[in-house]
């Protein structure tokens, strides 16, 4: 009776086979030739080659199935998978090794995922999840996921075959010399990510030789809990006579191997370049060596596809201002699908120093789940910063936890049973740090120990859904003291107890503390102080909040947190002390910090007028120009006789050659700063808007710089742009047109290959709403180009754009 | 590795036509280039294959190297008398794009200047690795011919495809091709560069075999 391979796995050595692809050409596969088709035309090869590993010893090998997937084998995906899988029994059969277990292969797709190529995740999922259905059918043992050199790759990898078979799933992924994915994933973070989601097994192959290999096992044996498996190259490959060779022979192999094994590795094997002979070798030296079951770990690690952040060390900050709470403008950014708005709130906060970003996009008349999927996905593209899903909507919280690309923070479970069942479950499937709120049916416990115990019950639920303890982070409940002076004290007590008694980790919304106080950021600031002092993790506060950075930066240089003051010294050096005698203004409202350019620019007599700051690129000065402007001088005037002028002046610059195209935008970016004072000034007001221009890049390219130059532009000269992005589909852009009425469509290409897409859709429009005009441009366009696809205009750079988009409006 | 790319290339691609920047651009330039060298991640992969050229019914010249066939009059013309030719991918990995895209959330002025940057920190790369294969084929006794890349004159960016099996771009250097043969992340760039036993003309010509050179805002002037 063969033991199932959970029995085995972490409990005992098992090998994995060798390589693959270097042996089939020594059958004579050809360079291009796909070596799957062999299943189907040279059978007894693969036999034979599964046959060589499993007489060597090996107990895990790999059908034939590398590349299949339906991108290469659109026409006979199925049959190819499934012969893969009867070559392996019939090899086992043959091998009489009954005992060993058969791995449905999977590797990469070959393609890049959105954001940073073209593969939708949920299409990644689905072409992984095709292979998975065939070949678990098929009766593979288990699923071995291989060579994966981007994260969001694996984790679509992983969630495909655990959504489609009940098998066992391993993983090994392709690190460089420098222990880095090649799209900047570090050991941690993909063990973070990858145990997040429940493999069985994880660890690295390809890519390196035993040798380059020994740091990043080190590693491994660090942070990993499950099961490791290493299967190196037979060393580093060179061409000898147009063939590939590898340099490191068996014996020696099997020597690194005995060594690799020794540091607390659990699945041994071979990847190119090695042999049978290398896994006879090896199988015989690695199983004498006494076996040491894997360890687990109990880190508390929080991850973006290439950031790590370790909570229960030095306390982390979350920056709280995603979310629309209290914020108008946030609001109407959500309703307008304004993500810029909100991109640029995270962009902010992590020049402030913020470690992680929370994402809350709730608001009742929008679709919350899409917008969860959208900003989360568009802040990965911008940002490197580990996110924490905020919402209380489980579509939402769902969509959020499948798109990201990492192991997030989710916010927030709380003791209540429903609450429970419909969190947890996604936390085991999708791997997360939970924020766990100590509140239940009862309300909030107004005392520690009411407290503790729903922070128990959590932690119970946590053990019963197969979440780590590790992963709860229980938040102690900032109540503002001005309704319950006691309330901090209740709080700061739950926190040491959580530390104390349940070596737990704690996080908490510092600034709740405060409600309805004058001089909020006072008490935030030492109250974070405190909470820090009484063990608290990670605080949900504004990094742009100065005061609260200051006290979390001298804690921790206080609490030997900040190795030689370095980072406090950082942040600090060359500042001051506020002056202790406050001036009149000082005392009354809230100054712009000394030293900061509002203060100095907004101060100064000599300051730069406004056309000048315009004209001159600088959007502080712009901004100050503008306010001390509005003073005397309406907001339609300081527009007409000044803003407008100015841009002119520039525009035509740089139509002459005499200002260059960084200039320009420059121009742009002060007049944009002294607009947005202006419209502050007209709070209320509706504001004229010339006319609604959508640009997009079209279908097929994902180049969107030049037309990002031409929005700043067009929205600098009063039109406001639905900027529909990049790659954008011809129905997409004319259902837009047409549900908005739009009058005029700008279509950006790059390449000459996507210039059909520009066609497609010019045609597309014509057809469905004949008096939208177009103005096309992008590298390889011309006007002869532009007229063989029929476009109304060819714009050479921006602000031809600009005064085709008058033409089109009326020029006022 | 810190990539030095050439200040006035960098210029150039701004479009500045022969103009010198002021300090504050050049500053900004430099700065960019700093930024950019903290997220580059340098990667390169090449191979050598045999080249014959044929004559083709139609009098055309087929160039056949590494199990492909392609027809292109101006690749031929590059290498004339070659015997062997490398092919070459090079990247500078995801972080430039990240870093660019940044930047265009409300600092688009910044966004250009990383892009001009990137973009000639890319063509440094490409002449580490491109002199890398020179001192090799040297090395063997052989020459080196400009560098071409599919897309350049009438050699078909469809050969991207066949760039990315031959040198299994995605395994080896991390780039992939989109659907409409771009390459992501895109500080990636694919050549050939032939070699001949003879020694022939090395000069890369750039703007002056353009014929949109007289209107072209990146037109290098210093050839003219």
């Amino acid at each position: 009776m063969k033991r199932d391979l959970m029995e085995r796995l972490g409990k005992e050595w098992l090998l994995c086979d060798g390589g693959t692809g270097t042996i089939l050409q020594s059958r004579g596969l050809k360079g291009g030739e796909l070596p799957e088709t062999w299943n189907l035309k040279r059978p007894e090869d693969i036999i034979d080659l599964h046959c060589g590993y499993l007489r060597a010893g090996c107990d895990i090998f790999n059908t034939n199935t590398f590349g299949a997937n339906a991108l290469k084998f659109p026409e006979n995906l199925q049959e190819i998978v499934m012969a893969a899988v009867r070559l392996a029994q019939e090899a086992r059969r043959r091998a009489n090794r009954e005992d060993a277990y058969i791995a449905l292969d999977l590797g990469p797709t070959g393609k890049l995922l959105e954001p940073l190529g073209d593969l939708p995740f949920e299409k990644a999922v689905e072409l992984f999840g095709e292979v998975v259905r065939y070949g678990s059918a098929a009766g593979a043992d288990l699923v071995l996921i291989e060579t994966m050199s981007d994260s969001y790759e694996a984790k679509a990898a992983v969630l495909a075959a655990k959504e489609n078979c009940d098998l066992p799933v391993c993983i090994t992924v392709t690190f460089d010399e420098k222990g880095k994915l090649l799209t900047g994933g570090s050991v941690d973070s993909t063990v973070a990510l990858l145990e997040g989601l429940h493999v069985d097994a994880l660890g690295v192959n390809c890519g390196l030789g035993p040798d380059q290999m020994i740091p990043i096992v080190k590693r491994l044996t660090e942070v990993c809990s499950v099961p490791i498996i290493v299967n190196p190259n037979a060393g580093l490959p060179r061409t000898e006579g147009g063939r590939t060779v590898f340099n490191v022979g068996p014996e020696e192999f099997s020597l690194r191997m005995e060594e690799i094994a020794a540091m607390g590795v659990h699945v041994v094997g071979g990847c190119c370049g090695t042999t049978p002979e290398h896994i006879r070798m090896t199988a015989e030296r690695v199983k004498k060596l006494p076996f040491k079951e894997p360890v687990k770990k109990c880190r508390t690690v929080v991850t973006s596809f290439s950031q790590c952040v370790e909570i229960g060390g030095t306390p982390v900050i979350i920056g709280e201002r995603i979310n629309p709470t209290g914020k108008k403008k946030f609001k109407q950014a959500l309703r307008d699908n304004d993500i810029e708005y909100i991109l640029q709130e995270g962009l902010r906060q992590e020049d402030s120093g913020a470690h992680i970003l929370d994402v809350n996009v709730g608001l009742p008349e929008i679709d919350e789940p899409a917008m969860m999927a959208a900003v989360v996905t568009k802040l990965q593209s911008v940002l490197a910063l580990p996110l924490q899903i905020d919402t209380s909507d489980p579509a939402a919280l769902e969509r959020g936890m499948r798109l990201y690309n990492g192991k997030p923070i989710v916010n927030s479970v709380n003791g209540k049973k429903e609450s429970i069942e419909t969190v947890f479950p996604l936390v085991r499937k999708y791997g997360g740090v939970l924020v766990a709120l100590v509140l239940d049916e009862e309300g909030i416990p107004s005392d520690a120990d009411g407290r503790i115990r729903i922070a128990r019950r959590i932690y119970e639920a946590a053990d019963r859904y197969g979440v780590p303890r590790e992963d709860i982070l229980i938040d102690g409940l900032a109540m503002t003291i001005s309704s319950d002076t006691r309330s901090a004290l209740v709080t700061l007590e739950t926190l040491r107890r959580v530390r104390d008694e349940l070596h737990g980790h704690t996080i908490l919304g510092v600034s709740n503390i405060s409600f309805g106080l004058p001089r909020r950021a006072v008490i935030n600031s030492y109250f974070l102080a405190m909470a820090l002092q009484s063990g608290l993790s990670a605080a949900i506060m504004n990094p742009g909040n100065e005061e609260m950075m200051e006290a979390y930066r001298a804690y921790c240089a206080l609490a030997n947190l900040d190795p030689q003051c370095m980072r406090f010294i950082e942040a600090y050096a060359g500042t001051q002390d506020r002056k202790p005698a406050a001036s009149a203004s000082q005392a009354l409202g809230t100054p712009p910090a000394a030293g900061s350019p509002a203060a100095a620019a907004s101060g100064g007599t000599s300051a730069m007028g406004l056309a000048q700051s315009v004209e001159r690129g600088m959007a502080e000065s712009a901004a100050a120009a503008a306010r001390v402007a509005l003073t005397t001088t309406s907001p339609l005037e300081l527009i007409d006789r000044e803003l407008i002028p100015a841009l002119d002046k520039v525009g035509k610059g740089f139509e002459a050659g005499t200002v260059f195209l960084p200039q320009l935008l420059m121009s742009a970016e002060a007049a944009k700063a002294a607009f947005d004072v202006v419209k502050e000034s007209l709070q209320g007001q509706t504001q004229e808007v010339k006319g609604r221009i959508i640009l997009a890049t079209v279908k097929g390219d994902i180049h969107d710089i030049g037309k990002n130059i031409v929005k700043v532009m067009l929205e600098n000269y009063g039109y406001e742009v639905l900027d529909l992005g990049k790659d954008v589909a011809p129905e997409t852009i004319v259902d837009t047109a047409l549900r908005e009425n739009i009058r005029l469509v700008g279509l950006s290409a790059l390449m000459t290959t996507t210039v059909v897409s520009m066609e497609q859709t010019i045609k597309l429009l014509h057809e469905k709403k004949p008096d939208t005009k177009t103005v096309v441009g992008g590298a390889v366009m011309t006007q002869e180009y532009a007229d063989a696809i029929h476009a109304d205009r060819y714009a050479k750079d921006a602000m031809a754009t600009v005064h085709y988009a008058e033409e089109v409006f009326g020029k006022k | 590795m810190e990539l030095r790319p050439d200040r006035k290339e960098i210029i150039r691609y701004l479009g500045y036509r022969g103009v010198t920047p002021d300090r504050e651009m050049l500053k900004e330039i430099d700065l960019s280039v700093g930024e950019l060298n903290a997220v580059v991640t340098p990667r390169f992969v090449y191979e050598k294959f045999d080249l014959t050229l044929e004559e083709t019914e139609k009098g055309k010249e087929r160039l056949c190297f590494a199990g492909i066939e392609v027809c292109s009059r101006d690749l031929s013309v590059n290498l004339q008398g070659c015997t062997g030719v490398y092919l070459m991918a090079v990247t500078l990995g995801p972080g430039p794009d990240l870093l660019v895209r940044r930047a265009s959330i409300g600092r688009m002025s910044r966004a250009v200047v990383l892009q001009a940057a990137a973009a000639a920190m890319t063509e440094t790369w490409c002449d580490i690795v491109n002199e890398r294969i020179r001192k090799e084929a040297e090395r063997d006794g052989l020459y080196t011919r400009p560098r071409y890349s599919p897309g350049y004159g009438d050699l078909p960016l469809s050969l991207q495809k066949e760039f990315s099996r031959i040198l299994n771009m995605p395994k080896e250097i991390g780039v992939s091709l989109t659907d409409t043969l771009l390459m992501t992340p895109s500080k990636s760039v694919t050549a050939l560069i032939g070699v001949s036993d003879r020694p022939g003309n090395c000069i890369i010509k750039r703007c002056a075999e353009c014929a949109s050179s007289a209107d072209c805002m990146y037109a290098d002037l210093s050839e003219a």
